[in-house]
């Protein structure tokens, strides 16, 4: 047996995820990333492959209300985790849909849910984040269209409209 | 101009009789924050990119890439390959089925063939394409395949493929040498000679350009899936109609009809990787492929090779100067030697003949081909003539101890005449006669400050130890308005709503949205209520994402479709109803002419007396219709379970479509009129060497805003890529292999958040544009002039030209004389 053949050999493990609220067990081969596990085998395909490397947080999700990277991440290492992506931020109504529309925060869009994802991981955890607490959050996450500046804004006001103190309301 | 030259760009572009058609008032468009039509989908990660598509029992294919910068194929065993367990199939070079040369579309010189056996750069895609139930199984048995392979002798250079032995780098194409004879090109007016003789100064500079890529962040990809005799295709290509037109050539023809191309949203490559005329080969390996398995196949490219290829711009230029002590620039000669230009070879001088009264010009771009990707337009072709014109601007200021901005409007000017003439051809040709480079400069000096902060070059230095600078350039805004343009538009029946059909791929411009503006704004409907129908392939291409030219060209065929569209359902208003067999029926208004009425927010109604009014809903009325067709009352009905009283209105399809052809500059004179200013403050450490850039404040005249969003976003976004172009992009090759060294998002560095302190977008609108109400576009602009402006700010700085560009902390230490 050749050494490629042995490779090909592998076995699968049942790994059990909270994806978005909704509990999965699926079987992984150990290789597989978190990212090709959401897209391949849960039809979740928001996450989306950029780098591919770890270097530009398209593919970003909140893992036990951090954000990580899901390239980055090995699907059998997910195991009891809770995850949310942007699919689920979608679903709950997150008002920083409506704000990085209203704000016109994606050109090509390619990158925008892992932004979106960055994002609210980021309010999660500081409601009323200033400027230079966003730019710090988000500069992880990549965009080629250079959307940048829209995106501190829609933040600024989701977090204004989560507070109750603001922003368009919906 | 002379006289005949004059009459000639009359009679073209009959500008004078151009119908610009200003509305007597604007709705949507000029308004901001207009929702989105792709907001929502891009926002939540529902919008669907080519990548993503999935079909039952697709396959996935890869391609062999050469190791070797030049090589050609001697042998190659797939034997292993074939047998690996998930294969199911494995395309050879050899393959019988494969021709010598296909269209494969884009901007090709000669035809390509989709898979080759000589290699003439790194990372070329030749030899192989395996494909197998997964991506990674493909990818595990590419590395099973043993070749034999030819080195080559190989040149990554372009001065020293000029030289007499210099290796060939492509024998196949070129022959004879690096540089082929149809790949010089010539342009300029008057006489270089008499204007330097004219000149009060001479001023002789060169400056190196580096390769930047595209970066797609989609990586390149399609799909092919065989129904029966029809071909269902999926391509990640801004130009699907050059796609189907393309792929209608192969295997001895495929009828335009039997091929049906969908053109999701694009993760952008910015013109680049849709203008590679080899973007088609995987696709024509992937329809190889779908057929002899019977399954849809994917090919895709990984990160690393999507950055093969790149901009134009990339190469070694030389400049020649004249000025008068006043400023006023006399002559300017240029000679580019540029890097694998794989389109008809782009003039370096342009700017100096289109946007300066400059009288003596020449340019020669020789377009040498090394051993490394082709390099197409990337946001864009005129990337080169920013550079130069925004050297010599700023180069002659500094030689003359003058203001830079004082520079640009003492040569500001067209085809070699100065303002006062550009005013004559505004008022000739019905535009506002408006000073556009003085207001653009003006709103820009007030937002950056320049009066207060202009200092001599090296002049000041920060309490942080740095240098500071502020830098300043200009051009015109150059969009072609050129191409052709087809779209369709439908009222729904049930409930009035509109859909705008046309095929065209999204880059992210928010252009669609404009559309929908400007069919809302002349049918009288509400913006809400009209979608734009843009990825599926029903015929009506219109102009894609190239040349700034999306709005500016589809713009009019939109506007046109409905104002057709509006007259269709006027006339339908007035006129009787319901021509089935046996009878008709009142008009919806009668007694009335179609130009007493209007429409607005949807409502049909009698200008003179607005209370008689008709929803544009209840007038098309509900889709289909079964039973009897009239009601006791002779109203025509619909029977069943809407109930008797519910009305047919039995009009006629509102299905009408507009088009638009329209020609460009360069198929003809045409003076432009709008013009662009941008400004960039910096602070350079003189011990490192690293650039940052505090601000940047972008100007330009758009002529007339339709998308307020959409033009900032360009302008802002275009300010970030700018700025990664101009300071840490490089495409870097290992000069003793031939091999690319950072085809990736770790070392090949993209800006992010925190690359620019502050981004101001300021908009003109001077309604001097040849687009739809006066617009031009702004899409490629600010990214393309932004690279060269961090020169003249880090001169402002540091007192030193750099003389190679992207401005690299090396590059900034080589200047400063410390490396």
């Amino acid at each position: 047996m050749s050494t490629l053949e042995e490779k090909r050999i592998v076995s699968e493990s049942i790994v059990h995820l909270l994806v978005n609220g909704e509990s999965h067990a699926v079987a992984i081969q150990p290789q597989w990333t978190l990212r090709y596990v959401l897209q391949e085998k849960l039809g979740l395909p928001g996450s989306k492959e950029f780098c591919g490397e770890g270097a530009c947080g398209a593919c970003t999700v909140i893992m036990d209300g951090r954000p990580v990277l899901s390239c980055m991440m090995l699907a059998i290492e997910c195991s009891g985790k809770t995850i949310e992506t942007i699919e689920g931020i979608a679903k709950a109504d997150h008002p920083l849909i409506e704000a990085y529309i209203r704000h016109s925060c994606m050109q090509c869009g390619f990158c925008t849910p892992g932004f979106v994802v960055t994002a609210k991981a980021l309010l999660d955890r500081n409601p009323d984040p200033t400027i230079e607490e966003i730019k710090e959050a988000m500069v992880g996450n990549l965009c080629r269209c250079g959307t940048y500046p829209a995106h501190i804004k829609a933040i600024q006001e989701a977090a204004a409209i989560l507070r109750g103190g603001g922003g368009h309301g919906r | 101009m002379a006289g005949e030259e004059k009459k000639k760009m009359l009679e073209l572009l009959d500008n004078a009789r151009a119908d610009k058609y200003p509305l007597p008032e604007y709705t949507s468009i000029g308004r901001r924050q207009v929702r989105r039509t792709d907001g929502y989908e891009k926002a939540t990660g529902a919008a669907k990119y080519t990548l993503d598509v999935q079909l039952p029992g697709m396959l996935y294919g890869r391609f062999l890439t050469s190791p070797y910068p030049h090589a050609r194929i001697i042998s190659m065993d797939t034997s292993e390959a074939e047998a690996y367990p998930g294969v199911r199939a494995v395309l050879r070079y050899d393959d019988p089925e494969l021709p010598d040369g296909a269209s494969l579309g884009g901007h090709e010189l000669n035809s390509v063939p989709p898979l080759t056996d000589i290699a003439h750069f790194q990372g070329e895609e030749v030899g192989v394409f395996v494909t197998a139930d997964s991506e990674e199984t493909a990818e595990q048995a590419l590395k099973t395949i043993r070749v034999e392979w030819e080195q080559r002798p190989f040149v990554l250079d372009v001065e020293e493929a000029l030289e007499p032995d210099a290796p060939l780098s492509n024998p196949e194409y070129n022959p004879e040498g690096n540089l082929a004879p149809s790949d010089v090109y010539l342009e300029g007016h008057g006489d270089v000679e008499k204007g330097f003789a004219e000149a009060d100064k001479i001023i002789e500079f060169t400056f190196t350009q580096g390769l930047n890529t595209w970066v797609g962040p989609e990586r390149p990809c399609g799909v092919w899936r065989w129904n029966g005799e029809f071909a269902e295709v999926w391509v990640k290509q801004q130009r699907p109609h050059v796609a189907k037109r393309a792929i209608s050539t192969w295997f001895g023809g495929i009828p335009m009809n039997k091929i049906d191309i969908h053109c999701l949203y694009q993760g952008a490559s910015f013109g680049g990787w849709s203008q590679m005329a080899w973007n088609l080969g995987g696709t024509y390996c992937a329809a190889v492929v779908a057929k002899r398995t019977g399954r849809p196949v994917k090919w895709l490219f990984n990160r690393r090779e999507d950055f093969y290829g790149g901009e134009m711009d990339a190469g070694v230029f030389y400049l020649k100067v004249g000025a008068k002590l006043d400023g006023t620039i006399t002559a300017v000669e240029e000679r580019g030697v540029v890097v694998n230009q794989a389109m008809p070879v782009f003039g370096i001088a342009k700017h100096f003949l289109e946007n300066t009264r400059v009288p003596h010009v020449h340019g020669r771009t020789e377009a040498v081909w090394v051993n490394k990707g082709p390099n197409v337009p990337t946001r864009c072709e005129q990337n080169i003539n920013c550079y130069s014109l925004n050297h010599v601007t700023n180069r002659v200021a500094d030689a003359l101890g003058l203001d830079p901005l004082d520079v640009a409007l003492k040569n500001d000017g067209a085809e070699g005449h100065d303002v006062e003439w550009m005013n004559e051809r505004k008022a000739e040709l019905g535009f506002p006669v408006r000073d556009s480079l003085r207001e653009c400069i003006e709103r820009g000096k007030a937002a950056i400050g320049w009066d207060e902060k202009y200092h001599a070059p090296g002049a000041k230095r920060l309490p942080n130890g740095r240098m500071h600078g502020l830098g300043f350039t200009w051009t015109h805004e150059w969009d072609d308005s050129a191409g052709s343009s087809e779209v369709a538009m439908y009222v729904e029946r049930n409930d009035g709503t509109v859909s705008v059909l046309g095929c065209r791929a999204d880059g992210g411009q928010n252009a669609e949205t404009a559309y929908c503006q400007i069919a809302a704004d002349e049918l009288g409907f509400r913006v809400e209520d009209v979608r734009f129908k843009h990825q599926d392939d029903f015929g009506f291409f219109t102009m894609t994402p190239d040349t700034s030219t999306n709005l500016t060209v589809n713009g009019f065929a939109v506007r046109n479709a409905a104002r057709i569209l509006k007259e269709k359902i006027l006339e339908a208003a007035v006129s009787p109803r319901g021509a089935t067999q046996l009878t008709s029926f009142p008009p919806a208004f009668p007694d009335r002419r179609s130009d007493e009425l209007d429409i607005k927010d949807g409502v049909i109604f009698v200008k003179a007396d607005p209370s008689i009014s008709m929803t544009v809903a209840d007038f098309v009325g509900p889709s289909g219709a079964q039973g009897p067709m009239t009601s006791p009352v002779g109203e025509p009905i619909l029977a069943g379970k809407e109930g008797l009283d519910y009305p047919m209105r039995l009009t006629p399809p509102m299905f009408e479509h507009g088009w638009q052809v329209q020609r460009g500059t360069y198929l003809g004179v045409r003076v432009r009129f709008c013009r662009q200013a941008h400004f960039m403050e910096v602070e350079v450490d003189p011990e490192t060497g690293e650039v940052d850039i505090t601000k940047v404040v972008t100007v330009n005249d758009v002529g007339k805003v339709i998308n307020w969003d959409g033009c900032e976003g360009q302008a802002y976004g275009g300010a970030y890529m700018g700025v990664g172009r101009g300071r840490t992009e490089e495409v870097v090759y290992d000069k003793r292999t031939g091999i690319m060294l950072n085809g990736n998002l770790l070392n090949y560095k993209i800006p992010t958040l925190m690359d620019i302190g502050e981004v101001e977008t300021i908009l003109v609108e001077s309604g001097m544009g040849y687009g739809p109400y006066g617009s031009v576009g702004i899409g490629e602009d600010v990214a393309t002039v932004l690279p060269a402006l961090i020169g003249p700010a880090v001169h402002n700085a540091i007192g030193r030209w750099l003389e190679g560009f992207p401005a690299t902390p090396d590059r900034v230490l080589q200047a400063l004389g410390k490396a």
